[in-house]
C-alpha cells in the first residue's frame, strides 16, 4: 500500500533523468504513425468495399440485362438440354487472343476439364481440346497413333484402296440439320474439310467446306489436327470421331465422340453465342473482367481479363518496404496461383448459382494486389431457375496505391515529426537539464560560502517557472544574507551596545572603590569588579570579527619575506606557549610574497591558538610552510582530539565552534572565522582536515603570492 | 585654582560617575548632555580641558563638530574623545579635527585620570622653558618627555598621547623588542592587538609626514615592536 502510494506520490519513471522523462514522452509521439496505418487499412477496406458493392449492383444490373437469354448464353432455346450433362459434351476455353491454326495446340491453356480423352483399339488415344475466341470455335484433336497412314491421293477421297486415317467431325446447325465432313491428309499441311454430298445417279462426291480451316500436322506420337469453325454453323451438338486404319483401304477401327453407327453428334457444345460478347461489351469496362460460366461452374464467355493498371507502381526503397511490412499482416497480402485464384472464382460461382449474389475478394497475380469480385444468378425467364452466373472482377490495386501513397507520405511525415519532437524533447531537456544544474550549482555555491553570498542566480531573467524558482531562491538567499550578515555583526553590535551600560557598572564601581570603607564591601567591589572586567573581555573577543574586517578594509599590500615572518613568528609562539612544542618547517630561501604581514601572523596567531587549544600540554605543534610559484601553503598540524565528521569548512563561519570544553577565556568561534577573513584577503582559502594518521588536525591557508 | 574639565556626554550616569572621580581628583567638573549646551558654554567660558563623547544625544557624530567648534576656539585646548565605538574610521577622523586622544569608554577611571593629568602636566610644561633632562635624543629624534612632544630632525611630528606614550616606550630602550601588552601599559591603555597595530601604523605614518624614509619602528613579528636607530 505504502508502495503504492508511493509511486502515485513521486510518479512511476521518478527514477529516470529529466532527460530520459522526456525522451520517452517524445516517443508516444511514434502512436501517430500506428494510428495513421490503422485508420489507412480502415479506408482502404472502406473503399474496397464501397468498390465490391458497386461492382455487385453492376453485376446485378448485368445478371438482369441477362435473364431468359438462354439464347446468349447456350445457342438454344430451350432450358432442359443445359440442364443434363454428358462426357461427351465439349466445354471450350475462352481464350483471350485467337489462336494460330497451325497443327500446333501449345499455345493453349491447356486445363483438363476442357479435354476429351477418348481411348482407341491398340494404345491409341485421342485428346480434344476446345477453344473459343470472339465467333470461332477452335478445336485441337491431338491423336497418339502408332501407324499414321495418309490418304493416297487428294483426287480420289472416296476410293476405298486409297483411303487412309480419316477424322469425321459431325455438327447441327440452328436448324436441326446435320453436317458431317471429314479430313483426310496426304501428308500434313492446311487441308479442307470435306463432305460427302450424293449427286444423281447415287454418284457421291466430296465436296470442300471453304469456312472451316484445318492443318493436320505429325507429332512424335501420332499427328494433330487443329480445326477452326465458325460458331455460326453450328448447332447445339458436335462430336468427331477417328477412323483409324493400319494401311490403306483396310478396315477402319472408329473411336470418338460420334455414334459410331451413323456418325450422329450426341455431345453437346458449351459455348455461349457471339452475340453474349456484344451484349455484354455494352457493359465492359477497362480493368473488369467480365465472366459468364454456366450454373454447373463451366465459363461460357469471359471478356477484358483485368490489365495491370499503368499507375500501379509499387513504391521503392527502405521506408516504404518497412511501411508495408508494418501494414500488410493480413491474409489476402499473400500471392495466389492461378489455379487456385480460378478455383476461387469456380468456387464464388458455384455458391451464386445458388441463387444469391455475392462478393468475395483474393489476392492476384501480384504481390499484394487483390482481386475483388462480385457474382450474380442468371435466372430464367420465370425466375426459377438459375442457368448461368455472370462474374466481375476487377483488381482493387488501385486502393492499394492509393493507401500506399497516401500512408508513404503519413509515415514519412509522422516519422518526421516523431523525430523532430524527439530532438526537440531531447534538446529541451538539455537546456532544462542544464539550467537546472546551473541554477543548482549556483544556488549550492551560493550558500556553501556564507561569508559573502551572491545574490545573482542564473536564470533570474527567464519568464518560465524556473525563473521564478531562480527568483525564489535569489530571494531566499537574500533573506539568508540578510540573516547571516545580521548574524555576523550580532556580536559587535551586541559588543557596542553592551559597552555602554558596562561602562556605567565600571565606572560606579571604581568610584565607590574610592569612596567607600567598609572592608565588606570592598569584596563585593572588588568581585563585582573581577564579573565586569571579564564582561569586558567578553565584549572584546565579540567586537574581535568586526575590528578585524576593518583593519582588513584599511591594509595596504607589501612585498615581505614570509619565510622570515614564519620563522619569527614560530619562534615566538615557543616563549608565547611554554607548554607546548614548536616545529616550524620553513624553506631556507626568502618566500616573497605580496600582502599585509600583519595581517599574516594575526591568521598565524588564530590558528596557533587553536592548535594549542586543541592540544595537550607537551604536544608538539608544527607550522610547515610550502612555497610554490604562484602560491604559499601554510599549515598548523596539533595532535588532539579529530575534527568532528561533517564540519567541513564551516569550521570556518563565523560564530561556529564544535568545542565543548568551557575555559576562562571567551570563546565565539570568530578565530577560525579570522583566519579565512585574512586567508581570503589574500586571495586564499583555509581549509580544516584531520592528520593523515588520524592523531590530530591540520589547518592550512593557501596563499596566492 | 581649580582646573576645570568639560564632560560632554549623554549618558547620564557615566557622566556623572566621570564627574565624581575627576571632583575626586580635585578637578572642578561641568557635565553636558549634548552639543548645543556645551557649545554655549564653551562660548562663554572656556574650559581647560574637555572630555567629549562621538555620539550625542540625536547627533551620532555630534562629538567630531563640537571638537572643530572647539579648535575654533581655543587651539590648545586638551581635548580627549571618549567613544564606545572603537573603529578606526573613528580615530582616524578624530585625530584629524586635532583631538589630542582618542578612547574607548573601556578605559579605567584610573586610566583616564592618568591621561587628564598627563595633559595637564603638558599644558604647564609648554608654559615653561625646556627642561634639557627631560629630552632623550636618538639620532634625528628629540623626545620631550615632559612637553609630550615629538622633533624627527628638527620637525614636529603631532603625536596623540597614546601615540606619544608608545613612541616614548619603544625609544626609552631603543633595540629592545616591546610586545603589545608593554606598549599597552605605557600608553595606559587596554587595547586588543588590532588597535596597537592600528596605532604604531599611525606612528609610522605622521613619522613619514616629516620624513619619506623613516623607518625607525620595526616588527618583530610573533613579538611585538623595537625602535632601531
Amino acid at each position: 500500500m505504502g508502495r503504492i502510494l508511493d509511486l502515485i506520490r513521486i510518479g512511476p519513471i521518478s527514477g529516470f533523468r529529466l532527460r530520459t522523462k522526456l525522451l520517452l514522452l517524445a516517443l508516444t509521439t511514434l502512436a501517430l504513425p500506428w494510428a495513421g496505418c490503422q485508420y489507412a487499412r480502415e479506408m482502404e477496406h472502406v473503399l474496397r468495399e464501397s468498390e465490391m458493392q458497386s461492382l455487385l449492383a453492376v453485376t446485378t444490373t448485368i445478371a438482369g440485362s441477362l435473364k431468359g437469354r438462354q439464347e446468349l448464353l447456350f445457342r438454344a432455346d430451350s432450358l432442359e438440354a443445359v440442364s443434363s450433362n454428358n462426357a461427351r459434351d465439349i466445354t471450350p476455353v475462352v481464350l483471350s487472343g485467337a489462336p494460330l491454326i497451325d497443327g500446333r495446340a501449345d499455345e493453349w491453356d491447356t486445363d483438363a476439364r476442357n479435354l476429351i480423352r477418348v481411348s482407341g483399339p491398340g494404345g491409341d488415344s485421342m485428346q480434344l481440346l476446345a477453344a473459343t475466341h470472339e465467333r470461332w470455335l477452335y478445336l485441337a484433336l491431338l491423336v497418339r497413333d502408332n501407324k499414321v497412314i495418309y490418304d493416297a491421293s487428294m483426287l480420289a477421297p472416296l476410293d476405298s484402296a486409297s483411303i487412309g486415317d480419316r477424322i469425321w467431325l459431325a455438327f447441327d446447325d440452328k436448324r436441326g440439320g446435320q453436317s458431317q465432313l471429314f479430313f483426310g491428309s496426304t501428308g500434313g499441311g492446311t487441308l479442307r474439310a470435306r463432305r460427302i454430298e450424293t449427286r444423281e445417279y447415287g454418284r457421291e462426291e466430296a465436296v470442300e467446306e471453304p469456312r472451316i480451316n484445318a492443318v493436320w500436322q505429325r507429332s512424335r506420337e501420332g499427328y494433330v489436327l487443329e480445326i477452326g469453325i465458325p460458331l455460326s454453323l453450328l448447332g447445339q451438338h458436335i462430336g468427331v470421331l477417328i477412323d483409324d486404319r493400319d494401311r490403306r483401304g483396310a478396315a477402319r477401327s472408329s473411336y470418338g465422340t460420334l455414334e459410331v453407327s451413323d456418325l450422329r453428334a450426341t455431345g453437346r457444345l458449351i459455348a455461349a453465342s457471339p452475340d453474349l460478347n456484344d451484349h455484354l461489351r455494352q457493359f465492359a469496362q477497362p480493368g473488369v473482367e467480365l465472366t459468364v460460366a454456366s450454373s454447373t461452374g463451366a465459363i461460357l464467355t469471359r471478356i477484358d481479363a483485368p490489365a495491370l493498371p499503368a499507375d500501379y507502381t509499387r513504391m521503392r526503397g527502405f521506408l516504404p518496404r518497412m511501411y508495408r511490412l508494418f501494414l500488410d499482416g493480413d491474409a489476402i497480402s499473400r500471392v495466389m496461383s492461378q489455379a487456385n485464384r480460378q478455383r476461387a472464382a469456380e468456387s464464388l460461382t458455384t455458391r451464386v448459382a445458388r441463387g444469391k449474389p455475392e462478393t468475395a475478394q483474393f489476392p492476384g497475380r501480384y504481390e499484394n494486389s487483390v482481386i475483388v469480385a462480385a457474382a450474380a444468378p442468371i435466372y430464367s425467364a420465370d425466375g426459377k431457375t438459375v442457368f448461368g452466373v455472370i462474374q466481375l472482377a476487377q483488381t482493387a490495386d488501385r486502393w492499394l496505391t492509393l493507401r500506399d501513397t497516401a500512408l508513404t507520405r503519413l509515415l514519412n511525415l509522422t516519422l518526421f515529426v516523431t523525430l523532430f519532437a524527439v530532438v526537440a524533447a531531447f534538446w529541451f531537456a538539455g537546456r532544462m537539464t542544464l539550467r537546472i544544474s546551473r541554477l543548482g550549482a549556483a544556488s549550492e555555491t551560493a550558500l556553501g560560502r556564507e561569508g559573502n553570498l551572491s545574490r545573482v542566480l542564473p536564470e533570474a531573467d527567464a519568464r518560465d517557472e524556473l525563473g521564478d524558482l531562480s527568483r525564489s531562491f535569489s530571494s531566499l538567499l537574500g533573506r539568508l544574507d540578510e540573516y547571516t550578515g545580521y548574524l555576523r555583526t550580532l556580536a559587535g553590535k551586541l559588543a557596542h551596545e553592551i559597552r555602554t551600560p558596562l561602562t556605567i557598572i565600571r565606572s560606579s564601581l571604581e568610584n565607590l572603590e574610592s569612596e567607600g570603607d567598609s572592608a565588606n564591601a570592598k569584596v563585593y567591589i572588588s568581585r563585582a569588579r573581577e564579573g565586569s572586567e571579564r564582561l569586558g573581555a567578553i565584549l572584546t573577543a565579540m567586537g574581535a570579527a568586526t575590528r578585524v574586517e576593518e583593519a582588513i578594509a584599511h591594509s595596504d599590500r607589501q612585498r615581505f619575506d614570509l619565510a622570515a615572518l614564519v620563522r619569527a613568528a614560530a619562534g615566538a609562539y615557543g616563549d608565547a606557549f611554554p607548554a607546548r612544542r614548536f616545529v616550524a618547517q620553513v624553506p631556507d630561501e626568502a618566500v616573497e610574497m605580496t600582502g599585509a604581514p600583519d595581517l599574516i601572523v594575526q591568521m598565524l596567531d588564530k590558528l596557533v591558538d587553536n592548535a594549542v587549544d586543541f592540544s595537550a600540554d607537551g604536544a608538539t605543534i608544527s607550522v610547515v610552510l610550502r612555497a610554490e610559484p604562484a602560491h604559499v601553503e601554510l599549515s598548523v598540524a596539533n595532535p588532539g582530539p579529530l575534527l568532528p565528521p561533517e564540519t567541513g569548512n564551516r569550521l570556518f563561519e563565523s560564530l561556529w565552534q564544535s568545542r565543548v570544553e568551557s575555559d576562562k577565556r571567551p570563546h565565539f568561534g570568530l578565530g577560525l572565522y579570522i583566519v579565512r577573513l585574512i586567508a581570503e584577503f589574500h586571495g586564499g582559502i583555509a581549509r580544516a582536515e584531520n592528520l593523515a594518521d588520524n592523531s590530530g588536525a591540520i589547518f592550512t591557508v593557501r596563499l596566492n603570492r | 585654582m581649580k582646573k576645570t574639565i568639560a564632560i560632554v556626554e549623554d549618558e547620564r550616569a557615566i557622566r556623572d560617575n566621570y564627574a565624581a572621580a575627576f571632583s575626586r581628583e580635585g578637578y572642578a567638573v561641568r557635565g553636558y548632555p549634548n552639543r548645543r549646551e556645551a557649545m554655549a558654554a564653551f562660548t562663554a567660558r572656556l574650559p581647560d580641558l574637555a572630555v567629549i563623547d562621538i555620539s550625542l544625544e540625536d547627533e551620532p557624530e555630534g562629538g567630531f563638530e563640537l571638537c572643530r567648534e572647539l579648535r575654533g576656539l581655543s587651539p590648545e585646548l586638551p581635548i580627549i574623545f571618549l567613544t564606545a565605538r572603537d573603529s578606526e574610521l573613528d580615530a582616524v577622523s578624530g585625530l584629524r579635527l586635532g583631538a589630542d586622544d582618542f578612547l574607548t569608554k573601556d578605559l579605567s577611571l584610573a586610566h583616564l585620570i592618568a591621561r587628564v593629568n598627563a595633559l595637564f602636566r603638558r599644558v604647564d610644561a609648554l608654559r615653561r622653558p625646556t627642561e634639557e633632562k627631560q629630552v632623550i635624543r636618538r639620532g634625528a629624534l628629540t623626545l620631550d618627555s615632559e612637553r609630550m612632544s615629538v622633533e624627527w630632525n628638527g620637525q614636529v611630528v603631532l603625536l596623540s598621547l597614546t601615540e606619544f606614550w608608545i613612541v616614548y616606550a619603544l625609544t626609552k630602550h631603543p633595540g629592545h623588542v616591546k610586545n603589545r601588552q608593554q606598549l599597552m601599559d605605557a600608553a595606559n591603555v587596554v587595547l586588543d592587538d588590532n588597535t596597537i597595530t592600528s596605532h604604531i601604523k599611525r606612528i609610522r605614518r605622521k613619522f613619514q609626514v616629516v620624513d619619506e624614509k623613516f623607518d625607525a619602528v620595526h616588527t618583530v613579528y610573533g613579538m611585538g615592536y623595537r625602535w632601531v636607530e
